[in-house]
């Protein structure tokens, strides 16, 4: 490693770019093919631009479309504001459904926080002892499995109420629900999974977090959709059948 | 397709979408969301970019009666979302005010003889992505990944083209390091 080499190494990116003027080209290439350092460099960096050129387009998950869609849906049916006339009974709990839904959500997330908390607690104070946290996480474990069978008990009755007679989304709209939910579903199980095996796993209640509100956002959606068809508009609920679970 | 049948194209579909064809701005996310989506997960990760694509289609939508077609809706989106994205880092900062651009110089020169990265895992260099400040971040995704010249992401950055080269030189340098094959088994 030389001066030389100091100097070459900062016009390498430029010179695997072709960015450099022909003098100063030809001076790190003259170099380079002397040099086995900074040819090794070299090499690298092609490798890396190489591969780079190969990060493609990623697909997002279906749900962000679910909830654009709804938002747009939402925006433009708000100047309307007419009373339409509302289906009786089944709107009311579906509602109260997902209202309960989001109790048990916040009740989770609560948990989740206090969960951290502890943990933070814990880390910060190294003399306290192993029991008084071990009995904390057990009792914050049984709260958010309390809440999530609440939870799932909410999301059933929703499922139910899209399964239910004229109320029923476009079937395809439906289809590609289920299939986001289980998708959801099995993301919430795994990181549960991965909180019994290591209670304090950040990763893993950060990733129970974003599931919980992956699925809230289709769940809302979802009441956004049946709440259009029992207002007299079924081409709002079918609306995003064309672009739910597409592969872009 | 041509480029003026492409603009021809893009202006009907963003008529279309403007009227609330259906099935248009399905048929607009279709076609954009994985490059943009590809972008924010780059710039700001994987969870805050779902809200942020989200973001970028309502905010297309509000703003599509601005798309002249002086260019392409990609590249009319793709700035849009580029600068939202931005916005978002910029905001970031703020709260997590360690996040700063600095790199040691000691990334900057390597010392070792001949080329030490073998076939590199895409999925190596995404992860070893997040591990760079945002700034140098930011100039190689757009640089290397979605192929801007120094010229246009200076513009988009509000730098200058020199803060460009050298925001990627570093960025390069550190990716080289921390995909050096020691490096990424010992992560």
């Amino acid at each position: 490693m030389t001066s030389d080499c100091t100097n070459v190494q900062r016009q390498l990116s430029d010179f695997a770019d072709g960015l450099l003027d022909s003098g100063a080209h030809a001076a790190v290439l003259t170099h380079v093919r002397e040099c086995a350092d900074c040819s090794g460099v070299l090499t690298d960096l092609e490798r890396l631009l190489a591969t780079a050129r190969q990060l493609g387009p990623i697909d997002p998950p279906d749900h962000v479309w679910l909830s654009v869609a709804g938002q747009l849906r939402a925006q433009s049916s708000a100047p309307l504001a007419v009373p339409a006339p509302r289906a009786r009974g089944p709107v009311w709990w579906q509602w109260a459904a997902l209202t309960a839904a989001l109790l048990a959500i916040t009740v989770a997330l609560y948990v989740i926080s206090r969960t951290r908390t502890t943990s933070t607690e814990t880390a910060a104070n190294a003399n306290a002892t192993a029991a008084p946290v071990t009995g904390s996480i057990a009792a914050v474990n049984d709260e958010l499995t309390l809440a999530m069978q609440h939870y799932e008990r909410a999301v059933a009755e929703l499922e139910a109420a899209a399964r239910a007679g004229d109320a029923t989304l476009d079937p395809s709209v439906a289809t590609t629900m289920r299939t986001s939910l289980t998708s959801i579903d099995q993301a919430i199980a795994e990181s549960r999974a991965a909180l019994l095996t290591n209670p304090d796993s950040e990763p893993a209640r950060d990733s129970l977090f974003e599931a919980l509100r992956r699925k809230i956002s289709v769940l809302q959606t979802t009441v956004n959709l049946i709440n259009d068809r029992r207002q007299g508009d079924p081409a709002g609920a079918s609306r995003p059948a064309s672009g739910v679970g597409r592969q872009s | 397709m041509n480029d003026g049948g492409r603009l021809s194209a893009d202006l009907a579909l963003a008529s279309r979408c403007r009227a609330g064809s259906p099935g248009a701005f399905d048929e607009l996310y279709r076609a954009h969301a994985p490059r943009l989506f590809g972008l924010a997960c780059r710039l700001v990760g994987r969870v805050e970019a779902e809200d942020l694509l989200q973001d970028m289609f309502l905010t297309a939508h509000r703003k599509l009666g601005q798309y002249k077609g002086e260019s392409s809706l990609g590249t009319w989106l793709f700035r849009l979302g580029t600068n939202l994205c931005l916005d978002h880092l910029r905001s970031r900062r703020g709260r997590f005010a360690r996040m700063q651009d600095e790199i040691d110089d000691d990334t900057l020169v390597a010392t070792s003889s001949g080329p030490v990265l073998g076939v590199i895992d895409r999925l190596d260099l995404e992860r070893a992505l997040t591990t760079l400040p945002p700034g140098a971040r930011t100039v190689f995704v757009l640089h290397d990944v979605e192929g801007l010249e120094h010229r246009e992401i200076a513009e988009l950055l509000g730098v200058s083209e020199g803060t460009s080269k050298s925001q990627l030189h570093k960025a390069r340098f550190r990716l080289r390091a921390a995909l050096r094959p020691d490096a990424v088994r010992t992560e």
